[in-house]
């Protein structure tokens, strides 16, 4: 099976997944006390008010042909209209809005634990128990024992208060046009200076929610790292006076990154989840905040709009692991007999 | 404990901040220009709704939008006592005799945005639009039976009944019709009303940018030249946007953060009493609670004034009686005679009381709240003194809005013994009592079910009664027999607080959660 029919394959097979996904969240949201409406409305008087919105969100019909209109809409790519969070904004325009937000805080914090995490799990397992390797695994227990929003709450403090080097809160898209959106880009003169200011907003939020998968990679990266440097093909190129810089780049590094890459696969979804804290903290509306206003309020819609993307989003970083494997170790297959 | 910063010039952040990451980043200095514009950077609890339009529009953070774009025919003086303070109306309304006609002149110089005059047409269609449409806000003019255009100039409304609290009706935003009219999905996209501030853009998540509306036809314009509303719903977050110049207004400063706002260097706090009301309420149906006096042992099994000290002060005050201060004021009820009926903490005397109205030492009390500390600590001080009164059984729960709202009318035992809610409503006593205690709105805005013949006929004539001295005679009788009865316990009322920089003149805080005061007959808000 070639690189792309696996592909393809495996894309066919997550959508009973997704489904699954959505079948289960769909009869969980709607089991939990509480509608939208009351929500809404609040404690307020008319029960006849109360009955002609329910009617009007189609709140009044029975859960199970609730929920195949919404599989049949989610089939024409209508996910609805926001009741509560943002009400009467189509679903799909929502994450549209917030979707890059997160994205943007999501990939940077991974770029960041991934740039700063192999070299300094490398470093650890070249220099076992030495000085270096201490500090690097006393770094990654902090930052996998800490939470994130207080991470976030400390570099407030001390990098945007007290020495104003950065803004407490806010991301900034780099592609804004200057002079456009607001107060922070409106005064912008041009475009390198929205880039400048879009690293300056992201530096604090990036490093809060990237810590956790830093200091995971780091650990993971020195712990196959110190195995794959006692194997025998390593031992023997040492023998033969191949040089450690090497040795670790030609040899070790390449099959000492699957468990990485698992970790990196799977932990896309975990940093989803994780962003909820993080634009929590720093004032970002972005899809974190977004399901967590859905499941409060009870939209419905928001919460299985925003489930899609979040399940898209874990199949798609399992998927990119298994490629990923095969692409990396020739001993791994597509999964066919040969 | 506080903060003490070294003050932080506006904008110095954006401004330097700017310079100093370009240099660092791309090896270029690219500082933002300061355009010397006076915009007001005012950052919001929550966020808004998609439309802002207000025949739609449904929530106060929406709301505070649209008051700066749209105008009613009156709205609230200063102190929200009740007088109304005509804008687009040319005088008081004239109201008939027996209560159910109101016709309303507006002001001939009153134009919109677009340039249209603001006609009886305008007003007709605004207040028939919200139930035409069955919108959210359909409830709050199902009193009125017919509009009528007397004129360009004079509208009419009869009501189905003498509603004497209409003229809390009669703030409502005035909409174009020549606008809105055939384009209901996307008026609210792009708004026009006749404020002093008029739309520009938004962003969903992000920000709202309003500018000064140059050709305003009313007497003042506004000395900024516009406002950017954001929102931040984390409470430190919005106060560091504060601190370090990101925000030159935030809204809603916490309890547990007062004092680091109040001793910033750079800001200071502008509050006033919200129209609002905070209690804990007894299940009056079924259980042990549906007893006076339980009801009364369980008052004094805590004491309410050192609950409110701890948990609600300086972000709010302890509140007597269903009434907030500015009702009180405008009606002049006997606050402080109703303020000697609560019972100081006596356990001795709980016990005793208990014992005399039979309650079992092994009940199962069930007390629940929603999702907000203040009232969380409420509930949490009365199942504290049950179990120092000798109940071991105490069930306390904060519940999640959406479960507790299932919940907290349904007058079943099984469900709660006492919940602690508020109410915010308009400046007249009406929407404190009939929505609390009136027996034709339990299970729905009543969770007490509280059933006294007497009280409930004075709250259903207060509300249909044109004269407001025999009003205030009806209300001070049913409140005594509410408090004397212990329905509620009356705990606390909120201040509208809002954390404001320095540069900030003449920013004042409203009753009303709804009306940030931007630019009004008492002031004018400018940044410096």
């Amino acid at each position: 099976m070639s690189l792309l029919r696996y592909t393809a394959w495996r894309i066919v097979q997550a959508v009973p997944v997704l489904i699954g996904i959505l079948t289960i969240v769909f009869f969980l949201v709607n089991a939990i006390p509480g509608d939208p409406v009351s929500i809404m409305l609040g404690p307020s008087p008319g029960v006849e008010q109360i009955a002609e919105v329910r009617a009007k969100y189609g709140l009044n019909e029975p859960v199970h042909e609730r929920y195949l209109n919404y599989l049949a809409s989610v089939a024409q790519g209508d996910l609805g209209e926001s009741i509560n969070v943002n009400s009467g904004m189509p679903v799909t325009k929502l994450i549209m809005n917030r979707l890059p937000i997160t994205l943007l805080l999501t990939v940077s914090a991974f770029a960041f634990a991934i740039v700063t995490a192999i070299p300094l799990g490398i470093i650890s397992a070249k220099r076992r128990n030495e000085p270096t390797d201490h500090v690097a695994r006393i770094v990654s227990l902090i930052g996998v024992s800490t939470p994130s929003f207080w991470i976030g709450l400390m570099l407030i403090i001390v990098f945007a208060t007290h020495l104003d080097l950065f803004p407490s809160r806010d991301l900034v898209m780099p592609w804004t046009e200057p002079g456009t959106g607001s107060r922070v880009t409106r005064r912008a003169d041009s475009q390198l200076e929205i880039i400048s200011l879009s690293i300056r907003h992201l530096i604090l939020p990036m490093i809060t929610l990237g810590t956790l998968q830093m200091a995971q990679i780091t650990r993971i990266e020195r712990s196959t790292m110190v195995d794959t440097l006692q194997d025998e093909y390593i031992k023997l190129a040492r023998a033969y006076g191949v040089s450690e810089r090497t040795i670790i780049r030609k040899h070790a590094f390449r099959p000492a990154q699957l468990p990485v890459i698992t970790i990196i696969g799977l932990g896309l979804s975990t940093a989803l989840g994780g962003a909820v804290l993080t634009e929590t903290v720093f004032g970002i509306n972005g899809m974190g905040r977004l399901i967590i206003q859905g499941i409060h309020q009870r939209d419905y819609p928001v919460v299985m709009g925003t489930t899609i993307v979040f399940g898209v989003t874990y199949l798609v970083g399992v998927i990119i692991t298994d490629i990923s494997y095969a692409y990396i170790d020739p001993r791994v297959k597509y999964g066919d007999q040969e | 404990m506080s903060h003490q910063l070294p003050e932080i010039t506006r904008r110095g952040l954006l401004g330097s901040g700017a310079a100093v990451s370009a240099a660092a980043i791309a090896g270029c200095i690219g500082g933002s220009s300061d355009d010397g514009d006076n915009e007001l950077y005012f950052t919001q609890e929550k966020g808004w709704a998609y439309k802002f339009d207000p025949i739609v529009a449904n929530g106060v953070p929406t709301a505070q939008v649209n008051e700066q774009i749209y105008e009613g025919l009156y709205t609230y003086n200063e102190d929200a006592t009740n007088s109304l303070v005509p804008v687009l109306a040319d005088g008081e309304p004239e109201v008939s005799d027996d209560g159910l006609t109101w016709t309303i002149g507006i002001k001939d110089e009153a134009t919109f945005q677009n340039g249209d005059d603001v006609t009886a047409e305008d007003v007709k269609y605004s207040f028939e639009a919200p139930v035409k449409e069955e919108t959210e806000n359909a409830a709050e003019v199902n009193m009125i039976d017919s509009i009528e255009a007397v004129d360009d100039k004079t509208v009419e409304f009869t009501l189905k009944y003498p509603y004497a609290a209409f003229n809390t009706v009669v703030i409502a935003n005035i909409v174009p019709k020549s606008e809105r009219d055939g384009n209901e999905k996307d008026f609210g996209h792009s708004p026009v009303g006749s404020g002093p501030f008029q739309w520009v853009e938004w962003e969903d998540g992000q920000y709202v940018l309003l500018e000064r509306w140059d050709d305003y036809w009313g007497e003042q314009s506004p000395n900024i030249s516009g406002v950017e509303f954001d929102f931040v719903t984390e409470q430190s977050t919005r106060v560091t946007g504060l601190e370090t110049g990101e925000s030159d207004v935030i809204e809603t400063v916490p309890p547990q953060l007062w004092e680091d706002v109040k001793n910033m260097n750079n800001a200071s706090i502008a509050s006033s009493l919200g129209i609002g009301y905070f209690y804990l309420a007894f299940n009056c149906n079924e259980g042990p609670t549906a007893d006076p006096q339980v009801r009364e042992a369980v008052d004094y099994v805590f004491s309410m004034d050192d609950a409110v000290e701890s948990f609600v002060e300086p972000a709010g005050v302890r509140q007597y009686s269903p009434f907030p201060q500015s009702v009180v004021d405008a009606w002049d009820f006997p606050a402080d005679q109703w303020a000697e009926i609560p019972h100081d903490r006596d356990i001795d005397q709980a016990t005793q009381l208990f014992e005399d109205a039979g309650v079992d030492k092994d009940y199962a009390w069930n007390i629940i709240v929603p999702p907000d500390d203040m009232r969380e600590a409420i509930g949490q001080s009365v199942s504290n003194g049950l179990k120092e009164a000798g109940f071991n059984n105490v069930t306390f729960e904060r519940l999640e809005w959406g479960t507790f709202l299932d919940l907290y009318a349904t007058g079943s035992e099984d469900d709660y013994n006492m919940f602690t809610l508020g109410w915010s409503g308009s400046p007249d006593p009406e929407a404190f009592t009939y929505y609390l205690f009136a027996q034709e709105l339990e299970g729905s805005t009543n969770g007490t079910y509280y059933s006294n013949d007497e009280v409930d006929q004075l709250i259903m004539d207060a509300r249909e009664e044109p004269e407001q001295e025999a009003r205030r005679e009806m209300y001070i009788e049913a409140t005594n027999t509410i408090l004397e009865d212990r329905v509620h316990l009356p705990a606390y009322n909120t201040y509208n607080s809002y954390g404001v920089a320095n540069y900030v003149s003449d920013f004042t805080s409203h009753p009303s959660s709804a009306i940030i005061p931007l630019s009004t007959g008492y002031n004018n808000v400018n940044v410096e």
